[in-house]
């Protein structure tokens, strides 16, 4: 049985000011309890995507609805059961920890209660109880973040949108929030729908991805399956002085091209874990002996160069450098 | 809508009270003005203190005093008395202008984002906007008075002046703050940035304030000047607020109708205000 489609868009495009078209007639669907990433260069669309969704951008062509609610039509329905967590730290400086998340409670009508109780049962699971009570411009960037994420969950949101949720953490810290996102997503069930620059991160806890560029989504799929587009693992097999086996290699099922130099062989295939028994028995059996052997499988940075034309850590080079952004990044040491 | 507004009015208040480098300089600003404009602006101080090298009497120089200050200040026991009234409209004027910064690091900050994504009327965050400039400019105004009392030959206030005339001209301030809020609030959602909004607030406030009778009576004003500040909504506030601190009861000097009519005037103007400042808002707050 399928899962319900807990947001679903058509054609949905956005055009600034008439000239500038920055979703260009996109149609995806997210299913309700999953991870699902939005990849693409910056100025991709990705978020003015999200901003659509979330009810901050308008919708100049086509139709999106969040939990069946369409969202130009019924923009406040939304709004009940999203929770956003944007790219910048917005938590006020001047306010505590617990206070950030008292007032988000009480600007989406949690009574003060069960706010309190949610708000400490949500710096636990960020790791901030101890810091609960003192002032965010105390806080480094990395409690920051999670103190973002705690306020984006404060309503208990059904569908959560994270824009770049862990841009700028060491990778420690990073490491710990995918855990976190990973446990609201599999304790509560909650839809999270993130962009990121952060491939691995994509690859570690999406179920599906959608690349998109120049406004448009160009490919998506689960992380397997888009990697598996680009024709498999590679296996590189050094063999000692003998004949080559070039032809012999290629009769193996699951291998689908092979290249030699110097008796190092380089053989794509499908599936590494598959093919990799019969080769080395073949080899074998041949009476060569193998030197050395390695696999690597494609990355999401493979597949993203790919279909962008551009490398994700090249972009990572691009950010802001407006005024704001250096605040961010003030804020984020 | 109500709830939404005041939690966001207190998260202001609260970051406002906390970060000791916003409230400071406006009571220092308050003591400032007062000082500042009660000794250079004093127009007694005009008055020779000699004749031909010949020392005029102290008594005659006190009667020359009290005589500019009888006929040209509404009978002011001190300039400061007179001058107190403006100097607190000054202080309403100048924290709403600027009031709206924090309105424009919000939005450049993201805050504002988070605030559309969630379920709260858009209203309150304009309302908010308004409400928290008006209490931060009401309470130095409050201070304003407190050390206009304080300050050598400052303010003097008439033995009729009580609680009522106290809340009165308050009330007259508060009025003027409340429609500049709502013009001010507007503003700031609609300008990207804080350039954008020191600008316009250049612009308008230098004119608004020399074109009313905060610091000078707009009697000794040429006729066009005198016919503008006459409906400048500052020079309303500002005559019921003196009338109220100078002479205390308004009644016995028949003047109770001013105050009556600058008040009814003050709600026509933020009536005004508010509304547009509503439409404004709401045009800066709907979606991209």
């Amino acid at each position: 049985m399928s899962k319900t489609k807990i947001i679903e868009a058509e054609n949905l495009t956005k055009v600034y000011k008439g000239k500038v078209k920055a979703v260009d007639h996109i149609s995806f669907q997210v299913e309700e309890g999953e991870i699902f990433g939005f990849l693409g260069p910056n100025g991709a669309g990705k978020t003015t995507t999200i901003k659509m969704l979330n009810t901050l951008a308008s919708i100049t062509e086509g139709r999106a609805t969040v939990d069946g609610k369409d969202v130009s039509k019924n923009p406040a329905a939304v709004r009940d059961v999203i929770g956003v967590v944007p790219q910048e730290l917005t938590a006020d400086d001047e306010l505590k920890g617990i206070e950030n998340l008292l007032l988000s409670a009480r600007l989406h009508h949690v009574p003060h209660g069960e706010a309190v109780k949610r708000a400490k049962d949500l710096l636990k699971l960020v790791d901030l109880e101890n810091s609960a009570e003192r002032r965010v411009k105390t806080y480094s960037g990395g409690m920051r973040r999670r103190l973002q994420l705690a306020i984006g969950l404060i309503h208990t949101p059904k569908i959560l949108f994270l824009d770049e949720p862990t841009l700028g953490l060491d990778i420690q810290t990073r490491t710990n929030m995918w855990a976190y996102l990973s446990r609201l997503n599999k304790e509560q069930g909650i839809t999270i729908f993130m962009t990121t620059h952060y491939l691995e991160e994509a690859d570690s806890l999406c179920r599906r991805i959608a690349i998109i560029d120049h406004g448009a989504i160009k490919v998506s799929g689960s992380p397997s399956e888009l990697k598996e587009r680009l024709g498999g693992d590679i296996l590189t097999m050094e063999l000692d002085d003998g004949p080559d086996v070039t032809d012999f290699l290629k009769s193996i099922p699951d291998v689908s091209d092979v290249s030699q130099k110097d008796h190092v062989y380089r053989i794509k295939l499908p599936k590494a874990e598959r093919a990799l028994p019969a080769i080395v028995e073949g080899v074998t059996r041949q009476g060569l002996q193998i030197k050395e052997i390695s696999f690597t499988k494609p990355t999401l940075d493979q597949v993203f160069l790919e279909i962008t034309g551009k490398s994700m850590r090249d972009e990572d080079a691009g950010e802001s450098d407006s005024v704001w952004q250096n605040v961010i990044n003030e804020r984020m040491r | 809508m109500l709830d939404e507004t005041i939690a966001l009015t207190n998260r202001a208040l609260k970051k406002w009270i906390r970060s000791p480098a916003t409230v400071l300089p406006g009571l220092f600003t308050a003591a400032f003005y007062l000082a500042l404009f009660g000794n250079s602006f004093n127009p007694t101080n005009l008055i020779p203190t000699s004749a031909g090298g010949v020392p005029i009497p102290a008594a005659a120089l006190a009667a020359a005093k009290a005589a500019i200050l009888a006929t040209t200040f509404g009978g002011a026991a001190t300039y400061i008395t007179y001058l107190t009234a403006g100097v607190i409209c000054l202080i309403v004027v100048f924290n709403m202008s600027f009031g709206g910064i924090d309105l424009i690091l919000d939005r450049q900050l993201g805050y504002f984002g988070t605030l559309l994504t969630s379920p709260i009327p858009r209203a309150s965050i304009y309302f908010s906007g308004v409400l928290q400039n008006l209490v931060k400019a009401m309470f130095l105004g409050v201070l304003a008075f407190v050390i206009a009392l304080l300050i050598p030959n400052g303010l003097v206030l008439t033995s009729s002046f009580g609680v009522l005339e106290f809340l009165g001209a308050f009330l007259a301030i508060g009025l003027l703050g409340l429609g500049l809020s709502c013009l001010f609030t507007a503003i700031a959602l609609s300008v990207k940035t804080i350039d954008s909004l020191i600008a316009i607030v250049n612009f308008l406030n230098l004119p608004l304030i020399f074109m009313s009778n905060s610091l000078f009576p707009s009697s000794s004003f040429p006729g066009w000047l005198k016919s503008i500040s006459d409906v400048n909504p500052i020079s309303k506030a500002d005559e019921a607020a003196r009338i109220l601190i100078v002479k205390g009861n308004p009644s016995p000097s028949g003047q109770l109708g001013t105050v009556v009519g600058d008040l009814l005037y003050l709600v026509g103007f933020v009536v005004v205000m508010g509304a547009l400042g509503y439409l404004v808002a709401r045009r800066a707050l709907s979606p991209e």
